[in-house]
């Protein structure tokens, strides 16, 4: 019997260890591999969410235009995609777009305008719940935002259609650039359960790639389509998002070649990819940036009954400058990031160069100027207790930040020390994000720190628009009449010039307030494999446009 | 008395899945937050919420949900916008063979670990195995997995460090995808069945000691039974039957996920699916995989104490002979 | 298996040593307790104002220092447990309630200390760095508050000292240069601290290495002893009146209270402890007092049935009857016949638990639900730990072994509780 369990047990091993050895991705050449953190839960555009959603659904489908970006003036610009070409009327309230006509489904079917009609009510239909529900300000919608097909569209032909815009709106070229889906596979389908439905129809794509197979939470396989019009002859033959959720397994696959391409990697290991023959490095800059916010408005007022009322300690703006003026963001900057960032004046990031305001430049560390203006506030160490008083108000408060970011755990320490030191008391709460996001949102706390990814084209609105029933990003409630005033204009205004003028003013305009201190655009680090060539990665993602790659092995 | 322990079981579940339901509903955190966001519109919150059926009353709520159980309908999940139990389907497989493979580890080299210390009872071997056993049962779990990740995965790279498969599997055949799987499972199977290993050892030599010192033990040794046979047909049988039940509520733990093991490694397993579902607030998700992980934990009692009670029939007449 | 030493004789040589390093820290507490109480007397409104945890924790732990060796040398015949022999169970058994009541005093640092962290940070165990003193710009005045917020500062340690630079060498001539990570400081000499005519500078070891806040790493794991052990302590509490409790209350009437208290029991049973414990803590959140109580409602299942069915026996029996005919109230029956008899398992049960409670709550810390972020866990260092696998190892064994201690004395601490209670008949 004892002679038996060896055997057994030897065996077993064999089984176990021999593969083992052979574990290098050999079986396919032109293969490019992208490593990402968790699976996505759609392929579809109509329900993509995250960035890695967007990435694939805009890979399998194609939409009217496209956009390259301009590094010299920030900004993106429209290219052809589904459209050939495209003419605006005299006061742009409409437009006629010459569409491709050798684009064809996976299943044969050839892409025509109908199409575009179909997919524009499926994006609209409050029945679908997609992602892009409710966005179409600028179209002729009825009250649940439903578009008014017979209203907006007009068919000339299979391959020329008329785009009718809603009068006194400016359209806008993102609202275009959406994948589109066709019609001939979802129009037979109830729409009350089609987001159930589709999970189980195989896809019929007209993209550069199509997917060959997804096994799920390991990885997503796209194969080139070669009949696509984008399809390049030596490009790569597969595009692989494998999954591994872990970090560090992730970096060292990236490091022995099994994976080909590595988002958000963190700045203290740069360093060991930098000597690497194998690896380049490149990053994305000005997407995301983190802030500590202090409510403008009272908390406890706003939960009883909606009231407005200063916030008691950061209602003024000075002292919100003061606060800016105390904390050392350079210190994170530089000991926690490794200066892979920089620091932020504003909520318009370095990358839009024609909209920025050079002229803006984040305050300085200067915690004596900090303890000045708070004294000239009326706050003082009455009893040395160490914590500054003003008519019997301590000037202490709990920063809350969000679990699970070390770089936020470490900033949130770093603030806290910075403001004992003026004489501010701080106390750190972690919550888990659910309950944080339920909280923020609901303008429970007096302060916290978040961050944002920023959205392309510039959208300032969203954050910083006074009305906070329409605006439940206005985290901090932020009240200006002024601002208000500007994003209006914004919104309306055709010139370009005008409009850079407009965005400026309103930079002015928040960074004199300081609603919140922003601390830092933060660097998105991406490694990517020698062999692939003809890549160029610009703010618009990193798997942007890689149809446009091909592969040297050597 | 089997039917009663099925009615009541059945009616512990039912309790179960009706208290979790309150209690998610009742607590502070947002379902549709994934839906909020700076790229997404503020109306597709509030519509994606209505479609939850979050707004209508709390007991309204708990009739509709209680109207679809009786069909077997655990709704939509609301992350992955399936049916919950095609969701559960994908993960559960996985989790059913890990845990069944694990068990089987412990199992038997618990089994052999115990009879091979208890032949000489109070010898060097069954002194260490004793405490190595303690070792084992020490050691948390977590700290083991990250340890031998550090060893074999990025020191010496015997064996991945997460997943079930590498993903271009389409090419092997079916040997070299065991194969696969095999490698990959190795280190997990490593940190979870450990210390079980040592809570069976523990037991089985407990139980064997004492029953090698039953005065039966020295009567059949007197007849002239080899140890050989004493061993097999008198002392085993009699030592299992109390580990039965034991093993009965580790297997049914077992199969809820072993859920440090998949979070170090990154199976996708039932575990995992759980605690993603509560920090993402899916709620029908997490009915689903309570109701399943509470059945699995009460289907395994149930065939645990069957089996005891056969085995106990079959001692008796085995001892009768 | 160390053999000839006693525990006295180990617990004695502990504090002989923690006097002789930590010497000026415990004579400063003294001191800092004199003016406490001097301002009390002068203006006890700001006294009151000060009271603060911290500064309750290491006075108390300053005179503890002295008390508990007195009390020892004292009593050293008379208590028996004293006089057993050190094994390694015992050993660090005994070394963590030394980090208990004593953390402030060994570490001498606070457990979120960071500094420098670009200078600080991912060290090597014993590993050193230069620091330099710069003078400090305090009030001189002789008024007793002014007095006492000095003492405190230097009583009482912060996350962060304005006074200390930290660098990787110092050179000194007409003004001070420090290098940190190759970068260049300078610092006029009229910013320096001097004592005796010299800078003051001078050297800090990390024992166990850093972590990548730069924290000490050794100041967090004696620290994280603290969670360990309280979490521990009050969830085998909870675990011990619930089971307590339901179980009484669920087998002395009988009947219908018993089948529904024993029906939530099984329910309990039947969800797997860590969902629910993790259900809890996402749904609450995670604070301390919630991880307490949680950890101890997923516990008491065993406790419940222990009793239950010792209740359920003891009322079949006659000195039952004849008790309750006697008059007994249903709280003495309790009291005086099933808590002797439940003692035993119910002790030996509460040991082990504790040791799944302390591997429970590293495994949350683990997964980020653990206690918040006031006293560092080892749970959550191993945690954090596990992305600088490769780079810095110590982050992740000293408390994984730690963690593995602890188990491993609890656990062989019940061992030894079972055989007392329960001697077998050992083989020859």
């Amino acid at each position: 019997m004892k002679l038996k369990q060896c055997g057994l047990i030897i065996l077993f091993s064999l089984i176990v260890l021999i593969p083992s050895c052979n574990r290098k991705n050999n079986g396919h050449p032109n293969a490019i591999i992208i490593g990402i953190s968790s699976d996505i839960d759609s392929y579809n555009p109509l329900f993509s969410y995250t960035v890695d959603e967007g990435n694939v659904s805009e890979l399998l489908y194609l939409g009217l235009i496209d956009f390259n970006w301009d590094e010299n003036s920030g900004e993106e610009i429209p290219r052809p995609m589904l459209a050939k070409d495209w003419q605006w009327n005299k006061d742009s309230t409409s437009i006629t777009l010459d569409l491709r006509n050798d684009v064809y489904w996976s299943d044969g079917v050839q892409f025509t305008a109908a199409d575009v009609v179909f997919s524009y009510d499926l994006y609209s239909d409050p029945a679908i719940q997609s992602s892009r529900y409710g966005f179409f300000k600028s179209f002729i919608a009825d009250s649940a935002f439903r578009i008014d097909l017979n209203k907006t569209f007009i068919v000339e032909n299979p391959f020329k259609i008329i785009i009718n815009f809603k009068k006194g709106t400016l359209p806008n070229y993102l609202d275009f650039a959406i994948p589109l889906v066709p019609e001939h596979v979802f129009k037979n389908i109830d729409r009350k359960n089609l987001i159930t439905v589709e999970k189980q129809m195989k896809p019929v794509t007209d993209g550069p790639f199509y997917l060959s197979k997804w096994d799920k939470n390991q990885a997503i396989i796209l194969k080139a389509n070669e009949k696509s019009f984008l399809h390049k002859p030596n490009g790569i033959s597969e595009l692989i998002f494998k999954i591994v959720p872990d970090y560090t397994s992730r970096l060292t696959q990236l490091k022995n070649g099994e994976i080909d391409l590595m988002e958000d990697i963190k700045a203290e290991d740069l360093n060991q990819l930098t000597d690497l023959s194998n690896i380049k490095l490149t990053k994305i800059s000005g997407r995301e940036y983190d802030y500590t916010a202090w409510s403008n408005i009272d908390p406890d007022a706003y939960q009883k009954n909606k009231k407005i009322i200063p916030n008691k300690l950061f209602g003024d703006k000075n002292v919100r400058q003061a606060l800016t003026y105390a904390i050392n963001r350079q210190e994170i900057l530089h000991d926690f990031l490794k200066d892979h960032g920089e620091l932020a004046a504003g909520p318009v990031a370095p990358i839009f160069k024609n909209n920025l305001d050079t002229l803006l430049k984040p305050l300085p560390y200067d915690p004596d100027k900090a303890r000045k203006i708070l004294a000239g506030e009326g706050w003082k160490d009455v009893n040395h207790t160490g914590v500054l008083e003003k008519n019997g108000q301590r000037f202490s408060f709990t920063l809350e930040i969000p679990s699970g970011n070390p770089r936020r755990v470490f900033a949130a320490s770093v603030i806290k020390n910075d403001l004992k030191q003026i004489g501010i008391e701080v106390k750190i709460e972690s919550l888990e994000p659910q309950v944080f996001f339920q909280k923020v949102f609901s303008h429970q706390f007096n302060s916290w720190m978040a961050g944002w990814s920023v959205a392309i084209p510039l959208d300032l609105r969203s954050f910083w628009y006074s009305d906070l029933q329409n605006t439940p990003m206005n985290f901090s409630c932020y009240q200006n009449k002024n601002a208000d005033r500007l994003i209006n204009e914004v919104d309306h205004e055709k010139d370009k010039l005008k409009k850079h003028q407009l965005f400026k003013d309103l930079q002015d305009t928040i960074y004199n307030d300081n609603p919140v201190t922003f601390l830092y655009w933060i660097n998105n680090n991406i490694a990517y494999s020698s062999r692939i060539q003809d890549i160029n990665i610009t703010a618009l993602g990193a798997v942007y446009h890689c149809w446009n790659w091909s592969v040297k092995n050597n | 008395m089997l039917f009663k322990r099925v009615i009541s079981s059945v009616v512990v579940l039912f309790l179960l899945i009706s208290f979790l339901f309150f209690l998610l509903r009742l607590s502070p955190g947002d379902p549709s937050l994934k839906f909020i966001s700076p790229e997404l519109s503020p109306q597709l919150a509030a519509k994606v919420r209505e479609s939850f059926n979050l707004n209508s009353p709390l007991l309204n709520q708990y009739k509709t949900f209680l109207i679809n159980l009786m069909s077997g309908d655990f709704g939509i999940s609301y992350t992955y916008r399936i049916p919950v139990f095609s969701v559960i389907m994908d993960f559960l497989p996985f989790t059913l063979i890990f845990s069944t493979l694990s068990f089987i580890i412990q199992i038997t080299a618990g089994f052999f670990l115990s009879l091979i210390s208890v032949k000489k009872i109070g010898g060097k071997l069954d002194k260490s195995f004793s405490r190595l056993s303690l070792i084992a049962y020490a050691l948390p779990s977590f700290f083991l997995g990250v340890i031998l990740i550090l060893i074999f995965s990025s020191l010496l790279n015997i064996f991945p460090s997460s997943g079930i498969s590498s993903f271009d599997t389409d090419s092997y055949n079916f040997l070299q995808r065991l194969a696969d799987y095999s490698t990959h499972l190795v280190l997990p199977l490593i940190t979870l069945s450990l210390s079980g290993i040592a809570v069976y050892y523990k037991y089985l030599r407990e139980n064997l000691e004492d029953v090698y010192n039953k005065p039966f033990v020295l009567n059949l040794r007197a007849n002239g039974c080899t140890e050989k046979e004493i061993t097999r047909r008198h002392v085993i049988p009699n030592a299992i039957n109390p580990l039965i039940s034991v093993a009965g509520v580790e297997l049914g733990l077992l199969f809820s996920g072993a859920l440090i093991t998949e979070v170090i490694f990154g199976l996708p397993g039932m575990g995992r699916l759980t605690v993603n579902a509560i920090l993402t607030r899916d709620y029908p998700l997490v009915v689903g995989c309570t109701f399943i992980s509470g059945a699995l934990v009460i289907i395994t009692n149930l065939i645990a104490d069957v089996i005891k009670v056969k085995l106990d029939k079959r001692l008796l007449k085995g001892m009768l002979n | 298996m160390i053999g000839r030493i006693k525990i006295w004789h180990l617990i004695l040589f502990i504090f002989v040593l923690l006097l002789a390093f930590r010497f000026m820290l415990i004579l400063n507490s003294y001191i800092l307790l004199g003016i406490y109480v001097g301002l009390l007397f002068k203006n006890y409104s700001e006294a009151i104002s000060q009271l603060s945890f911290s500064l309750v924790d290491i006075v108390s732990s300053a005179f503890l220092v002295v008390l508990i060796p007195a009390w020892i040398i004292i009593f050293h015949a008379r208590l028996k447990f004293l006089n057993q022999h050190v094994t390694f169970t015992k050993l660090v058994i005994i070394i963590l309630i030394v980090f208990f009541l004593y953390a402030p005093i060994i570490t001498n640092a606070n457990p979120g200390f960071q500094q420098n962290i670009s200078e600080t940070r991912l060290l090597p165990p014993l590993s050193s760095i230069e620091v330099i003193h710069l003078r400090n710009q305090k009030a001189k005045e002789q008024n007793i508050f002014i007095r006492f917020i000095n003492k405190k500062d230097e009583v009482v340690k912060n996350t962060f000292d304005e006074s200390i630079v930290f660098a990787d060498s110092i050179r000194l001539g007409s003004e001070a240069v420090i290098y940190q990570n190759g970068e260049q400081k300078i610092f006029p000499m009229d910013t320096i601290l001097f004592s005796i005519g010299k800078p003051v500078i001078t050297k800090k070891i990390f024992l166990f290495g850093t972590d990548e806040y730069g924290r000490d790493i050794f100041s967090r794991l004696v620290y994280g002893a603290r969670i360990s052990l309280f979490v521990g302590l009050g969830s085998v509490l909870v675990s011990l009146l619930l089971g307590l409790s339901l179980g009484f209350l669920a087998a002395y009437p009988g009947g219908l209270i018993d089948t529904c208290i024993s029906r939530i029991t099984d329910m309990f049973l039947s969800f797997p402890a860590i969902f629910f414990v993790i259900l809890i803590l996402a749904l609450f959140g995670n604070s301390l007092f919630t991880v307490i109580i949680v950890l101890g409602f997923s516990g008491w299942m065993s406790l419940f049935k222990i009793v239950r069915s010792e209740v359920i026996s003891l009322k079949n029996k006659d000195y039952f009857f004849s008790a309750k005919m006697a008059g007994l109230s249903g709280y003495k029956i309790l009291t005086k016949e099933v808590l002797p008899l439940i003692l035993a398992p119910v002790i030996v049960n509460l040991v082990f638990q504790y040791g799944s409670v302390i591997l429970a709550e590293a495994a949350l810390s683990y997964l980020g639900l653990g206690t918040g972020s006031f006293y560092p866990s080892w749970g959550a260092m191993i945690e954090s730990g596990q992305n600088y696998l490769t780079q810095a190892w110590w982050m992740i064994i000293p408390p994984g072994l730690c963690l593995f201690f602890t188990l491993y004395a609890a656990n062989s601490l019940g061992k030894e509780i079972n055989l007392f209670f329960n001697p077998r008949l050992k083989n020859d």
